[in-house]
């Protein structure tokens, strides 16, 4: 028997056929974190109609209304959501048929799309939803100086058991997505093509961003000149994905490890006044400071990678908390895996970061309210709150504990993963 | 003692990057100090049952007992220090990492598990690499680890002798162990068919299967003309040749002669069941590591009494024959009967978080004690370093960790970490807290942070 596999998509199936008829749920449990202004950590129950949440009640010993599936359980956050990650485009196999996160041939691709990439079938995209992961923000990976667009999506969704990419999409070209430090220019080095150097980077993305301010400048004047169609700018799609950062349309995200390249990224964004943030940040903690003047959110990368390079070789597990201390806003992501583990579990990520100094509530706003937030999508997700999307994860223990279970996960209300007996 | 360690932390701060020289600060010593008393702890002893308000006496870098408080008589003179409120377990015993020999950080001077010019190579020995002063190793002490099979890497049919250690020490003579000639690193599956991308042999597993048969059939060959030979000479024979010698044959003559335990990559149960069938047809002892899919053959592994060094991995995938991992592995060995040890196969997993492995594993449905076990006694027994290690026990190394909770909670910390008596690892040290954390060279610029010792 495969065990794993088989019963993932077994449940995954049997959860949403068996959900089908039952459209409204009460979940219920001695510790309701709801991740909104109000307390947290309360008795409570949340009541889901039609996949929208309808009711977050706080009391111990509350009555479910007549017709609701109950769902009962210790510990209920909102479903989690994974700030910055290749899963879904980087698939489990980790061969060339399955990896296509990096469009390694050119430096500059930034009119890639995941969308065009993502395979919502593959095991890691649904294994992270049986972790309590519901919204990821896709990414492209981490060889390109300018990488390409990303996406925000479900990962699941209540719709049918096999799902469509455009099932998924919560926003399209949520950010473009720059790649700073040790790996681009090793991909690119090893061929004796640019950038070899982090100071060739920094020019390409320089150049590209300034060649975008030009191109959208060069649009808005004929525009302005009456749009005739003969003299239309000629199009180029790459310099159109960077306009859309230089005029503030889309967001930036920098990935980048080492403090001066965290200083880079900063010092492209206040450059060009771009609307950013940063990502990975394995040495943020050493920068704080000018981060935290910079006025630049962070998402933060995961903590439990091996030491696969010297850029990562100062990380800390109190990142986050250190970050938080100093006043930034955080996220927590997984970002890219190159081998084993192929993806990065949101869920244990922020654990370690719970137990080294940010605290169990915190660690749980960091997936959750925080990223929501962050990528402007708190209208839908990230907290428990009326009207908002019925995302959520039900457990039987604290969330953080190594011996604590995902019982269920919801998704629009849909039960897409169930814990199998043991 | 301490204030070395301070005078090289200054150092640290004063220099920076000077990392290295921490792994040759003489640690805190019970030698040195006589007689070493822990009291008021919770005792795991692993091998016994939990003792509330424990006494653990230590002397000469063993245990000289150890018992409940009123039932244990403390020495005159004792060192006595208070561990009231704490929790103390054996010293951790990870029975396949490359820490020292694929060494921190990764870049390519510091990487040497993998003698890549070949897929055969009984000769190597890992010792001839380990780095003592990598850093990965005082990462493995916050982690409580504080005994290691340190191994050639996957990429061989049959990568070489491995090392059995103590995780302190300015050399690899200190660290290795006493009367140990360590094990033999085997691999099957995916890893060493790298090779085929190159043109090379392997290419594929029956080859795989096809070198490793060779090698033993050479050195079963090799045993019997070198048997012949000494029978022959001690018969007073003088016109007996002595065979010449082969360095690599000699090293899988002991593990023929059972002296040597062979540490088996292998994921795919099909690779495992290769593992199996070679075993039984040289008769050797083998330990079956990462076993990703050992569970699916669960039955065959406990008729033969062989158990599973797991690596326990946050998500499948990877590569393909990793695809069917699954956190409840472990426990299904254990209802079959097999015994299974966590290992870190640093750097895949870090050795700072070993703990979890086993805690996970419990989340898989694995019994607490099981997970224990698979920390300590029964690692122990898979490298042959039973009746030293793996258990607290009157006459046993001290080697003991004390934590600031239960061990199997991702809230607890690893206080302190004990090998032989002498104090490795304190997290009350500024620059051992650091190791634990991370941010160890850069400790001069390391924020204050609110995150505290406990």
């Amino acid at each position: 028997m495969r065990v794993l596999a088989s019963s993932l998509l077994l449940t995954a199936a049997l959860a949403v056929t068996s959900s089908l008829g039952a459209q409204n749920v009460a979940l219920v449990a001695e510790h309701v974190y709801t991740m909104d202004s109000g307390p947290q950590g309360g008795p409570g129950m949340v009541l889901i109609r039609d996949g929208k949440i309808e009711d977050v009640r706080q009391g111990a010993n509350l009555q479910p209304p007549q017709g609701f599936q109950v769902i009962r359980g210790a510990y209920i956050t909102p479903g989690l959501i994974d700030a910055d990650t290749t899963t879904g485009v980087s698939g489990a196999y980790n061969i060339p048929a399955d990896q296509d996160q990096d469009e390694s041939t050119d430096p500059n691709t930034a009119d890639v799309n995941v969308r065009d990439s993502l395979n919502p079938a593959d095991l890691l995209y649904q294994y992270v939803n049986t972790y309590g992961v519901t919204t990821l923000q896709v990414a492209p990976g981490p060889t390109n100086p300018i990488a390409g667009r990303a996406g925000i999506f479900k990962t699941a969704g209540p719709q049918s058991p096999f799902r469509t990419v455009d099932q998924l999409i919560v926003r399209l070209n949520s950010a473009v997505v720059f790649n700073l430090g040790e790996t681009p220019k090793e991909t690119y080095g090893k061929a004796h093509k640019a950038p070899v150097t982090r100071m060739k980077t920094a020019e390409m993305i320089r150049d590209a961003l300034t060649q975008a301010k030009a191109y959208q400048a060069k649009w808005d004047q004929w525009k302005k000149d009456g749009s005739d169609l003969s003299k239309q700018p000629a199009i180029e799609p790459k310099t159109a994905a960077l306009a859309d950062v230089v005029s503030g349309k889309t967001p930036a995200i920098f990935n980048a490890y080492r403090a001066d390249d965290i200083d880079t990224a900063i010092r492209l964004g206040t450059e060009f006044h771009l609307k950013y943030m940063l990502a990975s940040v394995a040495e943020g903690y050493l920068i704080r400071e000018k981060i935290k003047q910079a006025g630049v959110p962070c998402l933060v990368g995961a903590v439990m990678q091996p030491f696969e390079s010297l850029e990562t070789s100062n990380a800390t597990y109190e990142n986050a908390a250190l970050l938080q201390q100093a006043g930034i806003p955080i996220a927590i992501m997984t970002g890219y895996e190159a081998y084993v583990p192929k993806s990065r579990v949101l869920l244990f990520e922020a654990a370690v970061a719970a137990a080294n100094g940010l605290g169990m509530e915190s660690a749980l706003r960091a997936i959750t309210i925080s990223p929501a937030k962050m990528l402007g999508i708190d209208d839908r997700v990230g907290s428990l709150s009326k009207g908002k999307d019925a995302d959520a994860v039900v457990f039987d223990g604290d969330p953080f504990e190594y011996t604590s279970h995902v019982q269920q996960v919801l998704v629009q209300g849909a039960v897409t993963y169930n814990r199998p007996r043991p | 003692m301490q204030k070395s360690k301070a005078v090289l932390a200054t150092l640290l701060l004063a220099g920076g990057g000077l990392a290295s020289l921490v792994s040759r600060s003489p640690a805190q010593s019970a030698h040195d100090q006589g007689v070493l008393v822990v009291r008021g702890a919770q005792i795991l002893p692993i091998t016994g049952p939990p003792i509330a308000q424990g006494i653990l006496v230590v002397k000469g870098g063993k245990i000289a007992a150890i018992g409940a408080a009123g039932q244990v008589q403390i020495p005159d003179g004792a060192t006595i220090q208070d561990a009231t409120g704490k929790i103390i377990m054996p010293g951790i015993v990870d029975s396949h990492s490359h820490i020292g020999i694929d060494g921190n950080p990764t870049v390519a001077d510091s990487q040497d598990a993998n003698e890549s010019s070949g897929p055969v190579q009984p000769a190597l020995r890992a010792l001839d690499a380990i780095d003592p002063a990598d850093p990965n190793i005082r990462m493995a002490n916050a982690g409580g680890i504080t005994t290691a099979n340190i191994m050639p890497g996957s990429g061989n049919v049959m990568g070489g002798q491995t090392a059995y250690v103590k995780l302190r020490g300015a050399t690899i003579e200190q660290m290795l162990i006493p009367g140990t000639i360590g094990g033999m690193k085997m691999a099957n599956g995916t890893n060493p068919k790298g090779y085929g991308t190159r043109g090379q042999a392997p290419m594929t597993r029956m080859e795989e299967a096809a070198l490793a048969r060779g090698i033993y059939e050479k050195a079963q060959q090799y045993k019997a003309k070198w048997d012949a030979y000494t029978k022959a000479a001690a018969a007073g024979d003088k016109t007996a040749k002595e065979p010449d010698r082969d360095l690599g044959l000699e090293a899988v003559v002991q593990v023929l002669d059972g002296k040597r335990v062979v540490h088996n990559h292998t994921h795919r149960a099909d690779d495992v069941m290769t593992v199996l069938r070679l075993a039984d047809e040289f008769h050797y002892r083998v330990v079956v590591h990462h076993g990703t899919e050992s569970c699916e053959v669960a039955d065959e592994l406990a008729k033969r009494h062989i158990g599973v060094s797991y690596t326990m991995i946050d998500a499948p995938g990877g590569k393909p024959e990793t695809i069917h991992l699954s956190m409840s592995c472990p426990a299904r060995l254990e209802k079959a009967g097999v015994k299974v040890a966590f290992n870190t196969d640093d750097p895949i997993t870090n050795s700072r978080m070993l703990l979890r492995s086993a805690a996970l594993a419990v989340r898989g449905g694995m019994s607490e004690d099981a997970a224990l076990k698979g920390l300590t006694i029964y690692p122990a027994e898979m490298l042959d370093l039973e009746s030293r290690v793996g258990s607290l026990e009157v006459g046993k190394d001290a080697d003991f960790i004390v934590l600031s909770g239960v061990p199997l909670s991702v809230y607890t910390h690893v206080l302190q970490t004990w090998i032989e008596g002498e104090k490795v690892f304190d997290r009350s040290n500024p620059l051992d807290l650091r190791y634990a954390t991370g941010g160890f060279q850069v400790i001069s610029r390391y924020p204050p942070s609110q995150v505290g010792a406990q």
